[in-house]
């Protein structure tokens, strides 16, 4: 839908994941750090990947290594013409289920074959390890057997792999929701707009385009302008701790600021020039707006509530006296 | 072993279009499907004793969007409630299990999804095994490219059956034209995956004295099971689905003539192993709505299914019917619903 003056916004969620691999699966890894593949024998099958269990019976099985591969035959492909960001080639290839030289049933990986016309089923591929490996199903992928050359000798003696590492990263792209295009479009021009329920009369900042108590949709007719300036609802001390992604070292006060004329408090607000020991519920304050031209709405997403310090310089003590804090109890949040 | 089970019925359902990009939250569509079950029914929200919720916080990259999801089903008084991370499929069978413990005599069953915001190859490549495959990014649309090949291989299908379940989909679409075009995963064609897109179904559950109570013609859910295969490919017999054909079985399928069937096929192939493993000859309506190829709601695709059936047989235009959802690659794990009308 068009949204003169706002791109559509871009998230990019990110988590670092760390598992540990357990016995088996740290073998097979461990045996592709080395530059060989390893399958697991069960009763009379060798398994590639090695399993934990027995896969007919569920019963635990321990590892029984078998060296396989390093060829293997196509037992099934597709061509990914449009290769994702996460695949392991940028360019298109093949993912295939290939059975190697030893085991029983197929094991899912990549193969870089140059066209779909060098894919078959049946087809012989050889494995081609990377130079550089750590341990994992991505230090390796497989070619036409013909491209292949006689894997290197495995490099023996090294630690045995017992954790994986892999950072997660999604991209999303999406226009922003309709109410939120009008709030933001407000805070550029410095107005904070909210919704009114038509039917409780309540007016939430920033609005949801719904009134989530009464279950009922809200649109652009149901937008009112409320203060910038109101009364300290909630807040609290963030000393910052070590995570992925964090940019914060000093410690700083989150707010929720209850704003003249609306029922529920913005919340997620930076407070960095109002000391602690001054800081308090009841507290009024008022926005001093960045100059036009200088306001940022892009930490503002469909999602998050926080992102006011792209809009507003500072919060100020307006000197008013404070606040009936008995009143606030409802704004705790 | 269905008939051992308290009967249950849908007395309401509810069903937003697919949206390519739906212009609003997700909470949104949950209050759309939400208000219309409560006219429907006449109920009050609070006289709904159970809610759940099926979704997936990945697939719009909201964190705890689930719990904003509440808001659509109204976030007063407190909600009794319970959330999958699966398709609404799953919830549904949540509710229904707990309406057999007794207690309970109403359940809100919700599945939404808002998949237009991110790369559905990359989010689903989370769903397979985290050392062996993820790294690898191994997305739905390959791993069904690799079912689709088997299932030629085998002589099980051909690609012209691929494109007549895509082209009863797509009104005015030929098989003859279809096959003209690109392919894109081979040997699937764009045609053959389902574009994922976004929505919500949900339906209202009722038991006992209640189904009576209610307004409208209640649809018995009369046997409802799911089951699973491995997360290893190379383990599975990729041209046929055992746990559908178990399912099939767990629900009572056969026990009595099938008029309509609505199978979660997100890519056409998948239409050929369902037939078979549900034991659907070629005289069962398969996807009269036109199936997901067609509007692909992702989290809500096989509530939707239901939602269909059920629409169905309340309407009078079928008295027994099979709704059908899966989850993960290559129909990994499989969900079957009965549904039969009033006797």
């Amino acid at each position: 839908m068009p949204q003169p003056g706002l791109p559509p916004m871009r998230t990019v969620l990110e988590y670092p994941y760390t598992r540990t691999t357990g016995p088996v699966i740290g073998a097979f890894l461990t045996g592709i750090r080395d530059g060989r593949l390893l399958g697991g024998r069960i009763g009379a099958q060798v398994r590639c990947p090695p399993l934990e269990y027995d896969p007919g019976t569920g019963a635990p099985a321990d590892l029984d290594p078998v060296e396989v591969g390093p060829c293997g035959t196509v037992s099934s492909w597709t061509w990914v013409r449009e290769p994702t960001a996460s695949h392991p080639f940028r360019h298109p290839f093949a993912f295939a289920l290939i059975v190697p030289d030893g085991a029983s049933t197929g094991f899912l990986h990549a193969v870089d074959a140059g066209g779909p016309e060098r894919m078959s089923t049946g087809m012989r591929v050889t494995i081609r390890f990377k130079e550089q490996r750590a341990g994992a199903v991505t230090d390796f992928w497989f070619v036409p057997e013909e491209d292949g050359a006689e894997p290197a000798p495995p490099v023996e003696g090294g630690e045995p792999v017992t954790l994986t590492e892999q950072p997660l990263s999604l991209t999303y792209t999406e226009p922003y929701h309709p109410h939120r295009v009008r709030f933001l479009t407000g805070l550029l021009e410095g107005v904070v707009t909210g919704q009114r329920s038509p039917v409780t009369g309540k007016v939430y900042v920033p609005g949801r385009g719904y009134d989530h108590l009464e279950r009922t949709l809200m649109t652009e007719e149901h937008d009112v302008v409320v203060a910038d300036r109101g009364t300290v609802s909630s807040f609290t001390e963030i000393t910052p701790v070590r995570y992925h992604g964090q940019k914060e070292t000093e410690p700083y006060i989150r707010a929720s600021i209850l704003l003249d004329g609306s029922d529920s408090p913005i919340t997620g607000v930076d407070i960095r020039t109002i000391p602690l020991a001054e800081f308090r519920v009841g507290l009024r304050l008022r926005a001093v707006w960045k100059p036009e031209g200088e306001r940022d709405i892009s930490a503002f997403d469909n999602r998050s509530t926080g992102g006011w310090e792209g809009v507003i310089d500072r919060w100020e003590p307006t000197g008013e006296p404070d606040a009936d804090t008995r009143a606030l109890e409802e704004h705790a949040f | 072993m269905s008939h051992d089970f308290r009967p249950v019925a849908v007395v309401a359902t509810a069903l937003t279009p697919a949206y390519a990009s739906f212009a609003g939250p997700e909470a949104a569509l949950v209050m759309t499907c939400v208000n219309e079950l409560l006219e429907t029914t006449g109920l009050r929200r609070e006289e709904v004793e159970f809610t759940i919720a099926g979704s997936c916080d990945y697939l719009g990259g909201t964190p705890f969007s689930f719990v904003m999801n509440l808001e659509g089903v109204g976030a007063w008084p407190p909600v009794y409630e319970s959330h999958v991370e699966m398709d609404g499929a799953w919830a549904l069978f949540e509710a229904w299990l707990r309406l057999q413990c007794g207690d309970v005599d109403t359940a809100l069953v919700v599945g939404s999804g808002r998949a237009s915001a991110g790369r559905q190859r990359e989010v689903f490549a989370l769903q397979t095994d985290p050392y062996t495959m993820t790294p690898l990014g191994t997305d739905p649309v390959s791993l069904a490219g690799i079912q689709a090949r088997a299932l030629l291989d085998s002589g099980r299908a051909t690609e012209a059956d691929f494109a007549a379940a895509a082209a009863r989909a797509l009104p005015g679409a030929s098989v003859e034209e279809l096959l003209k075009a690109d392919y894109w995963c081979d040997p699937l064609r764009a045609h053959d995956v389902a574009a994922p897109a976004d929505g919500a179904a949900a339906l209202i559950l009722a038991a006992g004295d209640r189904v009576r109570e209610l307004p409208g013609t209640p649809v018995w859910i009369t046997g409802m099971d799911h089951r699973i295969e491995s997360h290893h490919l190379g383990l599975r017999d990729l041209t046929s689905s055992p746990s559908a054909a178990r399912a099939a079985r767990g629900a009572g399928v056969h026990e009595g003539p099938v008029d309509v069937a609505e199978l979660m096929v997100v890519h056409s192939p998948e239409e050929v192993v369902l037939r078979a493993a549900l034991g659907l000859d070629e005289a069962v309506p398969v996807n009269p709505s036109g199936g997901p190829l067609a509007g692909n709601p992702v989290m809500a695709t096989g509530l939707a299914r239901v939602v269909e059936v059920a629409r169905r047989i309340a309407a009078g235009d079928a008295r027994r019917g099979l709704a059908h959802a899966s989850s993960g690659p290559c129909l990994q794990q499989n969900l079957v619903a009965v549904l039969e009308g009033e006797h």
